[in-house]
């Protein structure tokens, strides 16, 4: 994703230490961490900074946005999704899942692979090519990320789109235009996304704290 | 450039709708050219923020801007440029460090409005990928960089004064990259190219004012 704005706060930079120092303790070669949330819960910063912090330690990250890959374009979606039923199609199914897996596939085997790219200025979608081959670990971020087949990590940040209100309706990172629309997307969203909690090897709590999830 | 951290201000708004304002009247004398405007101006002052606030701020008025990083152009990648220019000294900083038919090729693709390939840092893995682009519907070119002054056919070549607090700076970098006494005697020597570029410029923009001059 190109010309995305993030906010990164110390929450977030302790939150991603906490969850650096459990993947630290769960070395893998080839590793790929999934982390969701709803929208405005802070996916992207928490990505960015772990994968900043691993760097430190010698460790080639490569965070990737589940956002590339929606089946539609960024310009078409609002009306397609009116058009279709926001209860009716706001969801999982809006990925290319196909392509996403093709990614992952790609990284484990330390091959190039070509990808969508959107640029949040042009909205338009370009083509990225990357090769994986000293890249060590992969962070998916994504509200359906942890869904995704064959991830040796999940986290999910326990935290809902009225929780981070605020955010949406000061239009902060000026992503999309908030109006009725846009509020019952993210109620959808939210319905899709808490379902899948229980997946999460790790919960990021509503103030930040990190808890594996079968000692909670 | 995958990753910058792009982290807006005021200042940065104040700057970037100051650079706005000149380009629509520029397009008012004429509206449907493709046009190219430069950034330029100090490491850490701002000119990747500002072109994400301006491509957004043109976003609105339906104009539709790609922005060119030209640190996305060096020929030497990231990981390696440290250990290059230590073995070729302090004097090898500077425009030619840039893959300039690259950047020329790229602009020949924009104004002929076709498909395009660009160098594409991830600046978390230091790695440099490949971006497959379509100009057609690319109405503006926002290059930024260091040295952008040197592409002589820009409609608007646009310069950020630095007179921001040093220390700022400093740690407004280093999210970039790690500060060091060999770090600092090169940002030293880039501020001396960037300022020898400077009467370049056709608009100059004081970062910490918000005033500007022709």
């Amino acid at each position: 994703m190109l010309g995305d704005v993030l906010l990164i706060t110390d929450k977030h930079r302790a939150a991603g230490k906490k969850i650096l120092d459990y993947l630290l303790g769960h070395p893998k070669e080839k590793m790929v961490v999934a982390i969701s949330g709803e929208s405005g819960s802070g996916k992207t910063e928490l990505a960015h900074v772990i994968a900043k912090a691993l760097r430190k330690e010698k460790v080639f990250a490569k965070p990737i946005h589940t956002d590339n890959f929606y089946n539609t374009h960024p310009l078409l979606r609002r009306e397609w999704r009116i058009k279709n039923g926001i209860q009716n199609v706001v969801g999982y199914n809006e990925y290319q899942w196909d392509a996403i897996d093709a990614v992952l596939r790609a990284f484990r085997a330390g091959e190039v692979v070509q990808m969508p790219c959107v640029d949040l200025v042009t909205e338009q979608v370009d083509q990225l090519t990357t090769d994986f081959e000293n890249i060590d670990m992969l962070i998916l971020d994504g509200l359906y990320a942890i869904k995704a087949s064959d991830i040796d990590v999940r986290v999910f940040i326990d935290l809902t789109y009225l929780q981070t209100k605020e955010k949406h309706t000061k239009d902060a990172r000026g992503k999309e235009v908030m109006d009725e629309v846009r509020w019952e997307i993210l109620g959808r969203e939210h319905q899709q996304v808490s379902e899948l909690k229980h997946l999460a090897n790790l919960i990021v709590t509503a103030d930040y704290d990190v808890v594996e999830q079968n000692k909670q | 450039m995958l990753h910058d951290l792009i982290t807006i201000t005021p200042r940065h708004e104040n700057a970037a709708r100051l650079i706005l304002d000149r380009i629509m009247e520029l397009r008012a004398e004429k509206p449907s050219e493709k046009m190219m405007i430069t950034i330029s101006g100090e490491v850490g002052s701002g000119k990747s923020t500002i072109s994400v606030v301006l491509g957004r701020m043109l976003k609105k008025r339906n104009i539709r801007t790609k922005i060119l990083d030209l640190d996305d152009y060096y020929k030497i990648p990231p990981l390696e440029r440290r250990k290059w220019r230590l073995e070729k000294g302090i004097e090898s900083i500077g425009y030619d460090e840039y893959d300039w038919d690259r950047v020329n090729q790229n602009i020949t693709d924009f104004k002929h409005s076709r498909t395009s390939s660009l160098p594409c840092v991830d600046l978390i893995t230091g790695y440099v990928d490949e971006l497959i682009t379509n100009f057609k519907g690319v109405d503006i070119l926002l290059i930024n960089g260091l040295y952008s002054l040197k592409i002589e056919d820009a409609a608007l070549k646009v310069m950020i004064e630095l007179t921001y607090d040093e220390t700022t700076e400093a740690q407004r970098y280093s999210q970039k990259e790690d500060l060091d006494t060999y770090r600092l005697a090169v940002l030293q020597r880039e501020h001396e190219v960037v300022q020898s570029l400077k009467s370049k410029a056709d608009f100059y923009i004081d970062f910490d004012q918000s005033l500007f001059h022709l």
